[in-house]
C-alpha cells in the first residue's frame, strides 16, 4: 500500500509539473506582446515597464520559469496584474464556492442516480428500468450549460420561485442554499444519467453472482440482499466514475458559474482569461489540476480501502 | 416490496421537495431585497480605485460615489455639457489657462481626516501627471492655492476640452491629501477617504455594496444603499434582469432590439451615449490601395445600412465620421454614398481587376457579420476580400511599427474606438505624429495637424464645430475610411427607478432616482 500510494504521489506530481509547464509557456506561445496584451492597447510605457517588472518579463524565459516554480511550491502564486492581490489569497477566497457546488451537484446526483441504477437492476426490462433507461440517456445527452440556461430561464425568470444569480448573502445559510439549489441541478443533471447506467449494469452482473443467488435461497431479506450484499461490490467501479466526475464537474462549474454569476474558480479563470490576467489564469488552473489529481487519487485509494481484492494486488 | 417501498420513498421525497419549492414564503423570504435598495451589476470587479492608476469603467463609477469632483456631465438638448456639482459653489474659466473654483462648505472626509480643502484638489490633480492617466493632464500647470477652500487651476497651453474630459471623468477625482499620506500615496481596493453620499465596500467576485454615508452632509440620493453583482456576461445579467433580480442593466444589441420592438412590462430602455466610432481603414500607402480611387471604389461599394441592419439588429446609429452623436462636430452626412455602379466604374477607370484584398478585424460576433457583408459588397463589385479574425493581442499591435512589420502587409481592417464627451480626443489618433502609432491609414495632412491644435485651444463652441467638421472632410477625402456606426451604451431598467448614465456609459448611482 505504500509503495501504491508513494508511486501515485510520484505521478502525480509528474503531471502537475507539465500543467505548471504548459501553463507558463501559455504566457509566451499567445501572439502579442504580454504586456500588452494584459494591459490594454492604450497602456503607457509606465505601466508596461512596471507589468513587465512585475512579471519578470525582462529575465530571460528559463529565468523566468525557474522563478515561477521556486515561488509555486512555497505557496506563492504571484500577483494579480490589476489589484497587486496575492493569487493564492484570490483563489482560496473562491475555492469553497466551487467545492460547495460540485459536491452539492454530485451529492444529488448520487442520491437519485445511485437508487435509479439499483431500482433499474432489480427489475431489468420493467417500465421502470425502461423510463430510467431513457431518462438517463436524455440526462447524459444534454451538456450542463443548455441545463443551466434552461433552468435559469423556467425556475428564475419565468416561475421566479429561484434566485438566478450570485452566491447568495454571507452568513445566510438559507439563502446561500437557495443560490445553490439550480446551479448544482444543472451541473449534476448529467450525473444522474452516468450513475444510474453505471449502477445499473454493475449491479445486474453482481445480482448473477452464486453468493446473491445463495443469499436469496437462504431467504434473507430482498432489501438486505440488495443494499447489504450487491450494491456494496457493485458501487466499487460507481466510486471511480465518481471520483473522475468530480474533476469534470470542475470544468461543469465554469459554465454554470458564468451562467449564474457565481463566484468560484471556473468564474475566476473565465474573467481572468477575459482581462489576460495572467497570473491568475496560470494560479487556478493550476489548482483546479491539483483538485482533480487529489480527488481521483483519494478515489483510487478509498477503493483500495473497500475492495480486499485490490489491496491485495498493489 | 422493495419497489413498493422505494418507490413510496422517492415519490414522497419528489413531492416533499415540490411542496417546498412551491411555498411562497420561502423562496422569496431567501431572496428577496429590502425595498431603497438599487441592485444593479457591474461587469468585473474594482481592482484598483486610485483614480491615478485604475483601469477605468466602474471604478470610476465607485469614485462618483465616494470622492468629489468638480464638474458633472449634463445635457443641453441633444448634445452634452458640463455643469458644477454639489461640491463646488464656484467653477468658472477666467480666462483660456485659468479655472477657478470655490469648494462648497461643510464638506469633510470620513475617517477623521478633516475638511476637503483646496489643498486636497491641488495634491489630487498634480500627481495625476506621473500616473496612468497622465495623459488626460498634459495641460494641468499646476493648481493654486488661494485659500482654505478656494483655488485656481492654471493650464500650461489653452485647453478648451479639460473640464468636459478630465474634471468631469474619472481622472477628475479628488482625494485627501493627508489620507494618502497615510496609505503610502497609492490605494487599490478601498479608499483611503470618501466624502460623498455613499460609503464604498467589496466581495471580490460577488458584488460590491455602496451604503449610505452618516458622515455625508449633502443632498440624499433617492437609494440608501447599491448592489452592484459582478456579472461577467452580458447576457446572464439580462436574464437576472429579466428574473427581477437586477432594476438596471447594461443590454447588448440583440436584446436592445427585442426591447425595441416589444418591450416588457415595466421595462425602460436609457441610452446614455454612442460615443464608440466604428470604421473601415485602408492602408493609403499599400502597393494595391495607393491609388485614391481604388480607395475611393471601396467607400461607395460598401452598404453600410445592411451592415446595421444584419450585424447589429437596427440599434446604432450611421455614422459619418470620428466625431459622435451629442458632440460638437458631428457631421449630419458623409460625402460619399452606397453606388456599386460607381464602385466599379471608379475601378475600370484604375484599370483594376481580379483585385484581391484581406480585410482584418477582432473575432467577436458583431465584427464577423459586418466582415462577411463587406466581403459580399466588395465582391458584387469585383474584389475578392479574405475575412482575417484576429484575437485582441496580434489585432492592437498589427498597425504600430513598434511592435513588428505586419503594418507592412495591412490593407483593410475593422476598427472602432472609444472616446470622450469632447470631439478633440477623436482627432488626436489621426495627426502625422500618430502615423504608425493609431494612425494606421498612413496619410498626413498639414491642414488637419493645424486645425488640430486650433480645435483644442479654441473656445468658441461655433468655431470648434467647423474645425472638426473640416477635419473629418478632410479624413473622407483621402478615401482611406469606410464610416460605420456609433454603438449606444444602452441601459434596460425597471420603470421604478431613472437612470443617469455619463455619456461614456459609466452609471452615476447617485444621481439615480424613484421612478
Amino acid at each position: 500500500m505504500l509503495y501504491y500510494l508513494t508511486k501515485r504521489l510520484g505521478l502525480s506530481a509528474v503531471v502537475i509539473g507539465l500543467v505548471v509547464l504548459v501553463l507558463f509557456s501559455l504566457l509566451h506561445f499567445i501572439p502579442g506582446d504580454p504586456a500588452t496584451i494584459a494591459l490594454g492597447p492604450r497602456a503607457t510605457e509606465e505601466a508596461i515597464a512596471r507589468y513587465a517588472e512585475k512579471m519578470h518579463l525582462n529575465e530571460p524565459v528559463w529565468r523566468q520559469f525557474l522563478i515561477y516554480i521556486g515561488n509555486a511550491l512555497t505557496g506563492d502564486l504571484g500577483l494579480d496584474v490589476f489589484s497587486d492581490r496575492p493569487v493564492t489569497a484570490i483563489i482560496m477566497e473562491r475555492i469553497c464556492f466551487t467545492l460547495a457546488l460540485v459536491g452539492a451537484g454530485m451529492g444529488w446526483a448520487m442520491l437519485l442516480g445511485i437508487p435509479l441504477g439499483c431500482l433499474a437492476a432489480v427489475k431489468p426490462n420493467s417500465w421502470l428500468d425502461r423510463v430510467t433507461g431513457v431518462l438517463s440517456v436524455g440526462t447524459i445527452a444534454v451538456p450542463s450549460f443548455l441545463v443551466s440556461i434552461w433552468a435559469l430561464l423556467i425556475f428564475a425568470v419565468q416561475l421566479r420561485w429561484l434566485p438566478a444569480i450570485g452566491a447568495g448573502e454571507p452568513g445566510q445559510i438559507g439563502d446561500q442554499l437557495m443560490h445553490l439549489i439550480l446551479p448544482a441541478f444543472a451541473i449534476g443533471l448529467s450525473w444522474v444519467g452516468y450513475l444510474a447506467r453505471m449502477v445499473r449494469a454493475s449491479m445486474l452482473e453482481v445480482m448473477g453472482e452464486n453468493y446473491i443467488r445463495s443469499a436469496r435461497a437462504f431467504g434473507l431479506q430482498p432489501r438486505r440482499v440488495i443494499f447489504g450484499y450487491a450494491l456494496r461490490v457493485a458501487i466499487l467501479p460507481t466510486i471511480t466514475l465518481i471520483g473522475m466526475g468530480f474533476g469534470g464537474m470542475i470544468s461543469s462549474t465554469v459554465f454554470a458559474e458564468i451562467i449564474f454569476a457565481r463566484p468560484g474558480l471556473g468564474k475566476l479563470i473565465f474573467d481572468a482569461v477575459m482581462a489576460r490576467n495572467f497570473p491568475i489564469v496560470q494560479g487556478a488552473v493550476l489548482v483546479a489540476t491539483g483538485l482533480y489529481i487529489l480527488v481521483v487519487l483519494f478515489s483510487d485509494i478509498l477503493i483500495a480501502w473497500f475492495d480486499p481484492r485490490v489491496r491485495e494486488s498493489l | 416490496m422493495i419497489q413498493t417501498t422505494t418507490r413510496r420513498g422517492f415519490l414522497g421525497t419528489t413531492a416533499a421537495l415540490g411542496a417546498l419549492g412551491l411555498a411562497p414564503g420561502w423562496t422569496t423570504a431567501a431572496f428577496a431585497q429590502s425595498g431603497n435598495t438599487l441592485r444593479l451589476r457591474i461587469d468585473r470587479d474594482n481592482n484598483v480605485l486610485d483614480p491615478g492608476f485604475m483601469t477605468g469603467g466602474t471604478e470610476i463609477e465607485a469614485q462618483k460615489q465616494c470622492l468629489p469632483f468638480l464638474a458633472q456631465y449634463a445635457r443641453d438638448g441633444e448634445t452634452f455639457t458640463w455643469e458644477p456639482t454639489y461640491f463646488v459653489t464656484k467653477l468658472e474659466q477666467s480666462d483660456a489657462t485659468h479655472i477657478d473654483f470655490e469648494l462648497a462648505e461643510g464638506l469633510v472626509w470620513s475617517g477623521g481626516y478633516g475638511a476637503v480643502t483646496a489643498s486636497d484638489v491641488k495634491y489630487s490633480y498634480e500627481r495625476m501627471k506621473d500616473s496612468d492617466w497622465s495623459g488626460y493632464f498634459e495641460a494641468l500647470d499646476h493648481v493654486e492655492v488661494t485659500g482654505e477652500r478656494t483655488g485656481t487651476i492654471a493650464l500650461s497651453k489653452p485647453f478648451a476640452p479639460f473640464i468636459m474630459i478630465t474634471l468631469c471623468h474619472g481622472p477628475g477625482a479628488v482625494l485627501s491629501e493627508k489620507a494618502m499620506a497615510d496609505v503610502g500615496g497609492k490605494f487599490t481596493t478601498k479608499f483611503p477617504a470618501v466624502c460623498g453620499p455613499y460609503t464604498y465596500d467589496a466581495t471580490p467576485g460577488q458584488r460590491a455594496v455602496f451604503s449610505a454615508n452618516p458622515e455625508w452632509t449633502g443632498p440624499k440620493p433617492a437609494f440608501d444603499r447599491v448592489e452592484c453583482n459582478v456579472i461577467t456576461e452580458v447576457k446572464a445579467a439580462e436574464l437576472a434582469f429579466e428574473a427581477g433580480e437586477l432594476d438596471c442593466t447594461s443590454v447588448g444589441a440583440d436584446t436592445l432590439a427585442r426591447y425595441t420592438k416589444d418591450m416588457p412590462e415595466g421595462t425602460g430602455i436609457a441610452v446614455a451615449g454612442e460615443l464608440q466610432y466604428m470604421w473601415m481603414g485602408m492602408n493609403t500607402e499599400h502597393p494595391k490601395l495607393q491609388d485614391i480611387r481604388v480607395r475611393q471604389a471601396i467607400q461607395h461599394a460598401v452598404d453600410v445600412d445592411t451592415i446595421l441592419q444584419g450585424a447589429y439588429s437596427g440599434t446604432t446609429a450611421k455614422s459619418h465620421g470620428i466625431i459622435c452623436p451629442g458632440l460638437t462636430g458631428q457631421r449630419d452626412s458623409a460625402g460619399y454614398s452606397y453606388d456599386p455602379a460607381k464602385a466599379r466604374a471608379l475601378l475600370e477607370e484604375v484599370g483594376v481587376s481580379g483585385l484581391e484584398l484581406t480585410l482584418r478585424t477582432l473575432n467577436n460576433q458583431e465584427r464577423m457579420l459586418t466582415a462577411q457583408i463587406i466581403q459580399a459588397n466588395l465582391a458584387a463589385v469585383g474584389i475578392t476580400l479574405n475575412v482575417l479574425p484576429l484575437d485582441g493581442g496580434p489585432f492592437w499591435e498589427m498597425g504600430q511599427e513598434s511592435k513588428g512589420d505586419t503594418w507592412k502587409e495591412l490593407e483593410l481592417w475593422l476598427m472602432r474606438f472609444g472616446t470622450t464627451p469632447d470631439p478633440y480626443e477623436a482627432t488626436q489618433w489621426f495627426t502625422s505624429n500618430q502615423v504608425g502609432v493609431w494612425n494606421w491609414e498612413r496619410w498626413t495632412d498639414e491642414e488637419f495637424d493645424r486645425l488640430y491644435d486650433e480645435g483644442v485651444n479654441e473656445t468658441d463652441q461655433q468655431k470648434r464645430h467647423d474645425i472638426y467638421v473640416r477635419m473629418q472632410e478632410i479624413m473622407e477625402n483621402t478615401g482611406a475610411y469606410v464610416w460605420i456606426n456609433h454603438e449606444p451604451e444602452a441601459f434596460g431598467h425597471s420603470t421604478d427607478v431613472t437612470v443617469n448614465a455619463a455619456p461614456s456609459g459609466e452609471l452615476n448611482y447617485r444621481r439615480f432616482g424613484m421612478g
